[in-house]
């Protein structure tokens, strides 16, 4: 029998890998990628209590269409922002982009 | 065990190894076609709930348009040298530990979390709709917003600056040689329909002064 906390165990995993992705990584692209992974780690979260705590009311999965609206979106501005830094430098590593700086 | 438990635990492990190979790749390439994997199971993990609909959105958008986006960077931007993308090791294991005892936290309150588990039959795509586009409507229609304002901005962000842009540099009055300003294209219009249309298709019909612009070579 596969209870609501097997889909919680299992969404916590995918997003402690993603957050050690994201902590380890220079590559920009993978930095992107790997928020994406913490993202779906929270959709699962929100899918899974959706329909074992409340599986008469969809809000849950409401929620989750809500957020791959907002991960579309970040993704194209994270990788348009990605291609103008290739373009007018050639920094790859993300520890040495200092332009923002203030 | 029933055949539900069996395939909770072959998509969990697909997802698991898939998100692990997208961290742990050396090449990019490798590390997108895992994060595919894991896209993917996570939408069988959806059919599994019960929500169809979601798997079906899980598929369109992430694992079709955002993946495809991801390899379209990946091949627009410059590689990076092999190796240059990983910290040092003394951070990776820095990392390493503290999202393992992270994780470890989290495990140990899930497992012996109580949650009030509801009984009844999983909604579908219709009560999923029916709340979407009654009480969820206005932010249904500012998530469309956003996705607009979204795809301007990485227009804006993305495209060649020198594209759309007139050229600016130039000093007040001067010209390019062979334009002309709109104004001017407009009288020479104007110029071409009463005194050159009205001609006809003349073979040896020369073109009258002041409908082509000298520089433009026309008028020669």
């Amino acid at each position: 029998m596969i209870t609501l906390n097997h889909y919680l165990i299992l969404a916590a995993m995918l997003f402690c890998i993603g957050l050690f992705g994201v902590l380890t990584s220079k590559s920009a692209l993978r930095v992107v990628i790997c928020v994406e992974l913490v993202l779906n780690a929270v959709n699962i979260n929100l899918a899974a209590f959706s329909v074992y705590v409340a599986p008469r009311e969809a809000v849950g999965v409401n929620f989750v269409i809500f957020l791959m609206v907002v991960a579309a979106a970040e993704v194209g501005l994270a990788l348009a922002l990605l291609i103008t830094l290739n373009r007018t430098s050639d920094i790859s590593a993300i520890d040495r982009i200092t332009r923002m700086k203030g | 065990m029933s055949s539900d438990v069996v395939m909770f635990y072959t998509y969990a492990l697909v997802a698991v190894a898939g998100a692990l190979g997208l961290v742990l790749a050396s090449r990019l390439i490798h590390a997108v076609m895992s994060l595919f994997a894991t896209l993917f199971a996570i939408a069988a993990l959806y059919l599994l709930l019960g929500s169809e609909f979601l798997a079906a959105m899980q598929l369109f958008v992430y694992g079709g348009a955002i993946t495809v986006l991801v390899l379209f960077v990946l091949i627009l931007t410059r590689p990076a040298p092999e190796g240059a993308d990983r910290t040092r090791k003394g951070t990776m294991w820095t990392a390493g530990g503290v999202c393992a005892l992270f994780f470890g936290v989290l495990a140990i309150t899930l497992g012996r979390a109580d949650f009030r588990v509801a009984a009844g039959q999983s909604h579908d795509a219709a009560s999923l709709a029916s709340i979407l586009f009654s009480r969820y409507v206005l932010p249904f229609e500012i998530a469309g917003l956003v996705l607009t304002i979204a795809l301007i901005g990485a227009i804006v962000l993305a495209r060649e600056d020198d594209v759309l842009d007139t050229p600016s540099d130039l000093p007040e009055g001067a010209r390019v040689p062979g334009t002309m300003t709109l104004g001017e294209a407009a009288a020479a219009a104007a110029t071409y329909v009463k005194e050159e249309a009205a001609e006809g298709l003349a073979p040896d019909a020369a073109p009258s002064p002041g409908s082509v612009p000298a520089e433009a070579g026309g008028a020669e």
